[in-house]
């Protein structure tokens, strides 16, 4: 396909996925069937979809696991390599951390799990150790670093798994439904450290299926559907489309459609932006409304 | 395995540099080995039981437990030494069963005590490092001695995933006992058959899984780590040394005084 004399020079743009098909082995099928999509640097990224939308089959190909059957991936503009060493520098580039932390941590000792990446990456073991150390005190696991790995929670294995993909630094990392099966503590501990992590200017995508979440957290919402992007959008706009919503069986964020029913009962400030948390909330309450709370 | 492999997490002696417990426990076992004298036996179970316990901080209730597993193993191997059943009563005792004794003579007696003694002296070597050393921290001691690469990436995968599995495994147990799969005998036998079939097949998924784990971080073939290393002690060096003279010397002096009992 003949694409403008432009493309993949926009400085903006990290990553690019053109017309990407993928189809496992054995499978009828395709898990990618023409997906296409942009992701801008240093973006909050939210990718929801059903189970089997292609997700976890797109993060693959992200960083070379999968190479796609038709269609390419630019990373800053060039398409990907898939020699040994153009996959070295893409790996170091883009990293994920896998859903399930007992399918990703392969080594009994927390500090070598963690050594893993940078030894690869040729850094060497002052330089290596020196990250280990600093990446288990930045996510606060250092007080764990000696015992087992099966010995750890649930909670401490995912932040290992954090802490395995962080110590390399990469420009995009992509956490696949990095809350999955955590309670309460560990989830706002996971989403504290994304938080972090995107404030350092590190590109984050995440796959969840959490609405209220990607609606509070991302700067851009991605549809997957059927291994195509359904909908690239703003979560405000994305998540007012009912329709959309409807349509691949998601509930609007409760926050979203408080909103708009106070807006609909005239109880919000003219010309108010749809508030991401409850605070902005508060400030869009039209001034009877306000005066009035503390009586209700 | 479990149970040695949780224990030695909480060894006070974990931190000791691991190459020095290897040499004290492989020298130490090789001289139970060639002195095969009940004394020297007595000796070392004596010395590994107090580090292990006394140094270590292994509960005793434990340590015997962990011992008491081979024992058993060792006392009715060794029964066959100690018991014969002829038709002549031998010198240490006889039983009469019939047209038969059930006797022993002193010199298998003799024989089965230093049997017995050695056995579980060598044992005791072995649990001395299995219950102070990690995992981790004997495959850093392997690797200082040049064992293979492959061999000990093998070990290394081996040793994590005998947990990973051990939990499926544990798992597909609990649910079927939820839907009564240990109803009978049939049915135990049945549910025990399908949860090894799963377990077998969820470990080559899980491979493959963990193979595209493993080289999104950039993995060639080889699993490079950081090395787990306490550094060694001199004291520590010197006590080791100092008792594996003596305990050398004394399996030369039984040798020379030829009894070796």
């Amino acid at each position: 396909m003949k694409r403008p004399e432009n493309y993949g020079k926009d400085p903006d743009i990290l990553l690019e996925a053109d017309n990407l098909t993928y189809t496992y082995e054995g499978e009828s099928i395709p898990a990618l069937n023409g997906l296409s999509l942009t992701i801008k640097r240093g973006k909050k990224i939210a990718c929801m979809g059903a189970n089997g939308s292609g997700k976890s089959t797109f993060f693959l190909c992200c960083n070379g696991i999968h190479r796609p059957s038709s269609g390419t991936l630019y990373l800053n503009g060039r398409p990907f390599g898939y020699t040994k060493r153009e996959l070295l520098s893409l790996r170091r580039r883009v990293g994920i951390v896998f859903q399930d932390p007992d399918r990703q941590l392969f080594s009994a000792s927390v500090r070598q799990e963690i050594s893993f990446g940078p030894l690869n990456l040729g850094f060497s073991e002052e330089e290596t150790l020196k990250r280990v150390t600093a990446v288990m005190e930045k996510l606060g696991i250092t007080a764990f670093a000696h015992k087992p790995v099966h010995a750890l929670s649930g909670g401490q294995k995912k932040l290992v798994s954090i802490a395995d993909i962080l110590v390399m630094e990469p420009e995009l990392m992509i956490l696949d439904e990095p809350a999955a099966a955590l309670d309460p503590f560990y989830t706002e501990t996971v989403y504290r450290i994304i938080e972090d992590i995107t404030a350092q200017g590190v590109t984050v995508m995440t796959a969840t299926h959490d609405v209220n979440y990607a609606y509070r957290w991302a700067d851009e919402v991605i549809l997957f559907d059927e291994g195509r992007i359904l909908r690239q959008d703003k979560p405000v706009r994305l998540f007012s489309d009912d329709r959309l919503l409807a349509k691949v069986h998601l509930a609007p964020p409760m926050l979203l459609t408080l909103f708009r029913q106070l807006k609909s009962k005239g109880l919000i400030k003219e010309n108010a932006p749809a508030p991401r948390s409850i605070r902005e909330l508060n400030r869009c309450l039209a001034p009877t409304v306000s005066q009035n709370a503390p009586e209700a | 395995m479990i149970l040695i492999d949780r224990l030695c997490y909480f060894s006070r002696l974990r931190y000791v540099n691991a190459g020095e417990k290897t040499a004290f426990s492989v020298l130490t076992l090789l001289a139970c080995i060639l002195s095969r004298s009940a004394m020297i036996g007595l000796f070392v179970l004596a010395a590994t039981g107090v580090l292990t316990v006394h140094k270590g901080g292994i509960p005793l209730a434990r340590y015997i437990k962990l011992l008491a597993a081979p024992g058993a193993f060792l006392l009715l191997g060794t029964s066959a030494i100690l018991i014969n059943v002829s038709r002549t009563p031998l010198d240490a005792f006889a039983l009469p069963a019939g047209p038969y004794y059930i006797t022993g003579s002193f010199e298998g007696l003799m024989q089965g005590q230093r049997l017995l003694l050695t056995a579980l002296a060598s044992v005791s070597c072995l649990y001395f490092l299995a219950l102070s050393t990690p995992m981790t921290d004997i495959l850093a001691v392997l690797k200082k001695l040049h064992v293979p690469a492959l061999v000990l990436e093998l070990m290394l995968l081996i040793y994590r995933f005998i947990f990973v599995m051990l939990s499926l495994a544990s798992d597909i147990t609990v649910s079927q006992h939820a839907r009564l799969g240990n109803f009978s005998l049939a049915s135990s036998r049945k549910s025990f058959v399908a949860m090894v079939s799963s377990v077998f097949i969820l470990s080559i998924r899980r491979s493959g899984e963990i193979f595209d784990a493993l080289e999104s971080r950039c993995y060639d073939g080889t699993l490079r780590v950081l090395p787990e290393d306490h550094p060694a002690k001199l004291s520590e060096i010197v006590g080791i040394a100092a008792f594996e003279l003596l305990l050398y010397l004394a399996v030369i002096f039984l040798k020379q005084s030829g009894g070796a009992r």
